[in-house]
C-alpha cells in the first residue's frame, strides 16, 4: 500500500461518452463536491462496510488551490462495535468506479481502501453484475444541488481487517483495537476490536455503489434518507434477484424542494424508478442509545451536538400502476460519523445504519418477497446552538 | 369559596372537577380557570397580565354569579357578586361555547347579544384582551374541553346547534387511519401496531409524495399541557432509570428501595427542565434523558438522607424509606443512588463523547458541590438553634440547598447536552432559575404550612417538627416580642421526637399572626416576576421554539402555583 496521497484520477480524461451531469471539470469552489461511494453486506449476513472518498473544491482562501480530499472506512461485524478509520484513510487508485472507469460486468476489478494504521482494511475484488439507475438530482438554496446515480448488486469478495494492524498474508499483523491514527471501535459496547488483528478471507459481499456530484453546504442541505437492499441469496455469480435503492432528500429551503424516490432492479436491471409523488416514508420508534457509535474515534473529542434519535424502523413504499413494493427496514447498529463542516464549526452527522429488511412487491405482474439486511444513511443535524 | 389560579379548593382529579364543575356557569369558569392554571401557568400568567386592576362581575345565564379578578400572576375566581366591579359582564350560554369552547375561535367571534360586557372603556378593553388570551390559547387544553363536555352533556338544552364546521377527529394511537393514497404509515401501523410496542412513539410520515418532515423531528414529546409535557419527561427518563438499574441481589435490600423511590409521584420539573432546555437549543430529548435521570438518581439519594437528617416522616405521599426499612438500609440506598448517579453520567461517554462528558461531569460535581454546602448551611443553623436575621441568609442556603439542583442545574445541564460549553452562555441560566428556584422553594415552604398533605406529598407542618429556617421563621423571629422569640427558640431547640403537633400549631398560630406567611407569599411573588423578567432577558438568545415555550411554561409555573 503506498503512502497516502490522493488518488490521481481527477484530471484523467473521461473515456466514453459525453460528459453528461458528472462532468469531469475541475472543482472550483469551496462546496463543490465529488464523491464516490460504497456500501457492502457480506451474503451470511455477519458483516457490513461503507466507505466513502471525496473530493471537495479549494478552500475559499486559496481559490486557485488544490481540491481536498478524504477517504473514510467503516466495518461493522453483527453484535460488535464498528471500526472505523479517519478522514485520510488510503484508497488505490484510480478508486473502483462503474461510472469513472467503465468496464465490461462480470469482470473483476480491485479496491483496496485502509486506514493509514493499517486497520480497518478491505482488500476486494469487485465485479458490477447490472447496470446503474439513472442519475438523480435535487436542487435548493439557490445554486446549491446533489446529483447523484447508484448502481446496485455490486459483487465485492475479498478480504476485510476489523481490528489490529496487518496483512492478508498474516505478515506483520498487531494485535489490539484500531490503529495508531486513533481509528478503532468505540469503547461504548466493549473494546474488541472484532477480528483481532486477523483478516477474515474471502468475505462474499454484495452491495452498491454510488456517484455524487453537487454543490452544497451542510446546514443547507438539511437531511437525507438514503438506503439500499439486495437479495442476499442466489448465485454468487448471477445478478441479486431484486435489489432496490431509495432516496429521500429534505434540504432547509426552499420548501418545495424535498424529494424522493425508489429504484427497483430484477436481475440487474432497473426495472422501476418510482417518483416522488408515488413514493412514502415512515418511522417509528428510535434506536437504542448503546446501538448508536459516534466514529471517527477522535470525534469523540470535539463535544459534538448530540443528533436526533435515530428512527427504528423505516418503512417505503411506492407505486407505479400495478407495480408496487414496500421495504421494511429494522435498524439494528448505527454509526455516527461525524463529518467537519467546510464553512462553519459545526460538524454534520451522516448515521450509517444497518439492520435486516424485508422488501416485497409486484412487478411486472410477479410478486416477490424477499428478506434481507439493508444500509440506511439517516443524514442531517448540521444544527445545534 | 374563592380559588386562585390552581384552586386550592377544588380536588385534584379531572372527573370530580368535571362533576362538580357541572354545576352551573360559574363553577365551570372557576373550574376551567383551575384546569388552565396548572396546565398552562402562562396562559393564565399572560391572561392575568392583560387584565390588570380591573374586577370583572360576571353573569351567567343560568343565573350564577362570579367575580373573576388578578392578584399578581393568578387569576382568583369566587362564585359570588362583588360589590364594586370595575367590568361587568353578561355571558349567555352560547357566549361561554364561544368562549372556551370554540375549537380554538376568536373571541370576537361571539355573537352579538350574547355577550355584554359594561365599564368604562380602559377596563373592558382589558376585559376582552384577558377573555381573548383565554379563549385562545386555553381552550386546546384536553382537561378544559373534558370540563366542558361535562357540562355540555349535563345541560344538553342550553346548547344551540353548532355554528362551526366540526373539525375531524384525529385518529387514537395504533389505529389505523382513513386510506391513504401511499400507506408507508398505514403499512407500519397495521404491521406494527403500538400496542404491541408500548414503549415505541406513534409512526410519522416523513414523505407522503407532497409533504416532508424531518426524520429527528420531535413530535408528541410536547404538549399545550404542562402536566402531560412533565409526566411524558419524567416518563421517559424513569423508564430509562429502569431499564439501567441492575436486576441482581440484592434485591429487597437496596435496587428494589431505589426503584421504589424513583418511580413515586413527582412533578417531573427536573427531567421536563433539562430535556426541554436540550431541545430549545437544538439538541435531541434522547441526548438529555440520561443526564436528567442522573439529576433525578442525585436528587432521590439526597432527599433519602434529608429526610433522615430531617426526621421526616413522608415523602411523596408516602413513608420516607427510613421509616418503612431502618436507617441503615435507608442510608445505603441512598448512597446507591448517589453512585449510580455517576453511573448514569458516565455512560454518556460513547455517545457525547468525552470532553461532553466531561462538561456533565464539571456540572453535576458544582450542583453536588452547591447543594451539600446548603445542607450544611441549614442543619448548622438547626444544630446551634439560631435563625438568621436577615432574608438574604435564607436566600444563599435555599439557593444553595435546592435552588441549583432543582432549577439551575438542570437547564445547564440540558444545554451542556446540546453542546453548549461557552461559560457565558451556561450563565445565562443562573439568575432567571436562581430566582424561580428561590420563589418555588418558599412556595413549598408555605405549602407545607398551608397545603393539604394529599396534595403536597409531604407530612403537614413537617417543616415546623424539624425546625427549618424558613422565610416565615425568619420573619416571625424578626417582628416576635422578646417574649415570643424566646417561646419560638424553645420550642426549636425540642428534639424532633418530643415535638407534638400541638407545638406546631402553636408556631403556625404565631406566624399567621405576625403575616409571615403573607409576607412569603408576597416574596415569592416578587422573586417569580424577577425572574420571569431574567428568562425572558437574559435567554433572548434562544430562538422561540416549542421547546423554550415549555421553558416559559415553568417559569410561570411558579407565579401561579396554588398557595
Amino acid at each position: 500500500m503506498p503512502a497516502f496521497r490522493p488518488p490521481a484520477d481527477a484530471d484523467s480524461p473521461a473515456p466514453l461518452g459525453p460528459r453528461g451531469p458528472f462532468p469531469q471539470a475541475r472543482l472550483s469552489q469551496a462546496l463543490d463536491r465529488r464523491w464516490l461511494h460504497y456500501a457492502f453486506l457480506s451474503r451470511d449476513g455477519r458483516h457490513g462496510m461503507v466507505a466513502n472518498a471525496s473530493w471537495l473544491g479549494p478552500d475559499a482562501d486559496d481559490p486557485q488551490g488544490e481540491p481536498r480530499y478524504t477517504t473514510i472506512l467503516l466495518l461493522h461485524e453483527r453484535g460488535k462495535p464498528w471500526v472505523a478509520s479517519q478522514f485520510n484513510a488510503e484508497i488505490s487508485a484510480p478508486p473502483w468506479s462503474a461510472f469513472r472507469q467503465p468496464h465490461a460486468l462480470h469482470s473483476p476489478q480491485p479496491l483496496h481502501i485502509q486506514s493509514t494504521a493499517g486497520a480497518p482494511a478491505v482488500r476486494l475484488q469487485l465485479r458490477r453484475t447490472g447496470l446503474p439507475c439513472t442519475s438523480q438530482c435535487a436542487p435548493f438554496a439557490g445554486d446549491q444541488h446533489l446529483r447523484w446515480q447508484s448502481e446496485a448488486g455490486v459483487r465485492a469478495v475479498g478480504d476485510w481487517c476489523l481490528g489490529g494492524v496487518g496483512s492478508p498474508d498474516g505478515v506483520g499483523g498487531v494485535g489490539g483495537v484500531g490503529g495508531s491514527d486513533g481509528s478503532g471501535g468505540s469503547g461504548g459496547s466493549g473494546g474488541s476490536g472484532g477480528l483481532g488483528g486477523h483478516w477474515q478471507r474471502d468475505v462474499d459481499a454484495v452491495g452498491y455503489h454510488e456517484r455524487v456530484r453537487g454543490r452544497w453546504g451542510w446546514p443547507a442541505l438539511g437531511e437525507w434518507v438514503f438506503g439500499f437492499a439486495n437479495d442476499l441469496g442466489g448465485s454468487a455469480d448471477a445478478p441479486p434477484e431484486y435489489a432496490a435503492v431509495f432516496t429521500f432528500i429534505r434540504p432547509v429551503a426552499p420548501a418545495d424542494a424535498s424529494t424522493a424516490s425508489v429504484m427497483l432492479w430484477h436481475r440487474g436491471h432497473l426495472r422501476r424508478h418510482f417518483p416522488r409523488r408515488n413514493v412514502s416514508f415512515a418511522v417509528r420508534g428510535q434506536l437504542a442509545r448503546n446501538d448508536v457509535q459516534m466514529v471517527p474515534a477522535l470525534s469523540r473529542l470535539f463535544g459534538v451536538p448530540p443528533m436526533a434519535p435515530i428512527p427504528k424502523r423505516l418503512v417505503i413504499s411506492a407505486r407505479l400502476g400495478a407495480d408496487w413494493t414496500v421495504l421494511d427496514f429494522e435498524a439494528e447498529a448505527a454509526a455516527r460519523v461525524i463529518i467537519p463542516s467546510e464553512n462553519s464549526l459545526r460538524p454534520f452527522s451522516v448515521h450509517e445504519v444497518i439492520g435486516p429488511c424485508l422488501l416485497r412487491g409486484e412487478l411486472s405482474g410477479r410478486a416477490f418477497a424477499i428478506e434481507t439486511r439493508g444500509i440506511v444513511e439517516f443524514a442531517g443535524g448540521a444544527g445545534g446552538p | 369559596m374563592a380559588l386562585d389560579g390552581n384552586g386550592a379548593g377544588v380536588g385534584a382529579g379531572l372527573s370530580a372537577g368535571a362533576a362538580a364543575a357541572s354545576a352551573s356557569a360559574a363553577a365551570l369558569l372557576m373550574a376551567t380557570v383551575q384546569a388552565v392554571a396548572s396546565r398552562a401557568p402562562a396562559v393564565i400568567a399572560s391572561a392575568a397580565q392583560a387584565l390588570g386592576t380591573v374586577r370583572l362581575a360576571l353573569h351567567f345565564g343560568d343565573g350564577s354569579q362570579a367575580a373573576l379578578w388578578a392578584v399578581h400572576s393568578r387569576l382568583v375566581v369566587q362564585a359570588a357578586a362583588i360589590a364594586v366591579p370595575g367590568v361587568q359582564v353578561h355571558f349567555d350560554d352560547r357566549a361561554l361555547k364561544l368562549l372556551f369552547d370554540a375549537d380554538r375561535q376568536p373571541v370576537d367571534a361571539v355573537w352579538a347579544g350574547s355577550l355584554d360586557v359594561r365599564g368604562e372603556r380602559p377596563d373592558v378593553l382589558a376585559t376582552w384582551r384577558c377573555f381573548g388570551v383565554l379563549a385562545q390559547r386555553a381552550s386546546g387544553l384536553r382537561a378544559v374541553q373534558a370540563l366542558w363536555c361535562a357540562y355540555r352533556d349535563r345541560h344538553p338544552a342550553r346548547w344551540a346547534e353548532s355554528v362551526l364546521t366540526p373539525a375531524a377527529a384525529p385518529p387514537a394511537a395504533g389505529t389505523r387511519r382513513a386510506p391513504a393514497h401511499w400507506p408507508a404509515l398505514d403499512y407500519l401501523d397495521q404491521r406494527h401496531p403500538l400496542d404491541a410496542e408500548p414503549l415505541a412513539q406513534a409512526s410519522r410520515s416523513l414523505w407522503d409524495g407532497r409533504r416532508a418532515a424531518g426524520w429527528g423531528d420531535h413530535a408528541g414529546l410536547f404538549d399545550d399541557d404542562l402536566q402531560e409535557t412533565m409526566q411524558r419527561m419524567k416518563r421517559k427518563v424513569v423508564d430509562e432509570i429502569l431499564r439501567l438499574l441492575p436486576r441482581r441481589s440484592p434485591r429487597a435490600e437496596l435496587y428494589d428501595l431505589m426503584r421504589d423511590y424513583v418511580v413515586r409521584e413527582g412533578k417531573g420539573l427536573r427531567p421536563t427542565l433539562t430535556i426541554a432546555t436540550c431541545m430549545a437549543l437544538g439538541g435531541a430529548a434522547d441526548a438529555a434523558v440520561r443526564a436528567a435521570g442522573a439529576l433525578e438518581l442525585f436528587h432521590n439519594g439526597f432527599l433519602v438522607h434529608d429526610d433522615i437528617a430531617d426526621e421526616s416522616t413522608h415523602r411523596r405521599g408516602k413513608p420516607t424509606l427510613h421509616t418503612s426499612h431502618g436507617v441503615g438500609l435507608a442510608v445505603n440506598a441512598g448512597d446507591g443512588m448517589n453512585l449510580f448517579a455517576v453511573d448514569l453520567v458516565l455512560s454518556n461517554l460513547p455517545t457525547r463523547g468525552l470532553a461532553g462528558t466531561l462538561g456533565l461531569i464539571h456540572e453535576v460535581m458544582h450542583m453536588c458541590r452547591e447543594t451539600v454546602e446548603g445542607q450544611a448551611i441549614e442543619l448548622g443553623w438547626i444544630r446551634r438553634n439560631v435563625v438568621p436575621r436577615r432574608d438574604g441568609d435564607y436566600r444563599r442556603m435555599s439557593l444553595k440547598k435546592t435552588g441549583w439542583y432543582t432549577c439551575i442545574s438542570p437547564c445547564r445541564i440540558g444545554a451542556v447536552c446540546a453542546g453548549v460549553t461557552d461559560p457565558a452562555l451556561l450563565d445565562r441560566f443562573n439568575d432567571c432559575f436562581r430566582l424561580i428556584g428561590i420563589a418555588f422553594q418558599i412556595q413549598d415552604d408555605v405549602l407545607n404550612l398551608v397545603g393539604e398533605t394529599d396534595q403536597y406529598g409531604k407530612e403537614a407542618l413537617g417543616d415546623l417538627l424539624e425546625g427549618k429556617r424558613t422565610v416565615m421563621m425568619i420573619h416571625l423571629f424578626r417582628h416576635a416580642s422578646v417574649a415570643l422569640r424566646q417561646r419560638m427558640t424553645a420550642l426549636n431547640a425540642l428534639p424532633r421526637s418530643h415535638k407534638t403537633q400541638a407545638h406546631a400549631q402553636e408556631m403556625l398560630a404565631a406566624m399567621q399572626q405576625a403575616g409571615s406567611i403573607d409576607y412569603a407569599v408576597a416574596l415569592a411573588d416578587k422573586l417569580a416576576h424577577q425572574g420571569v423578567k431574567h428568562f425572558e432577558h437574559d435567554l433572548g438568545f434562544i430562538e422561540n421554539n416549542p421547546a423554550k415555550a415549555v421553558l416559559r411554561q415553568i417559569a410561570h409555573y411558579v407565579t401561579t402555583r396554588a398557595l
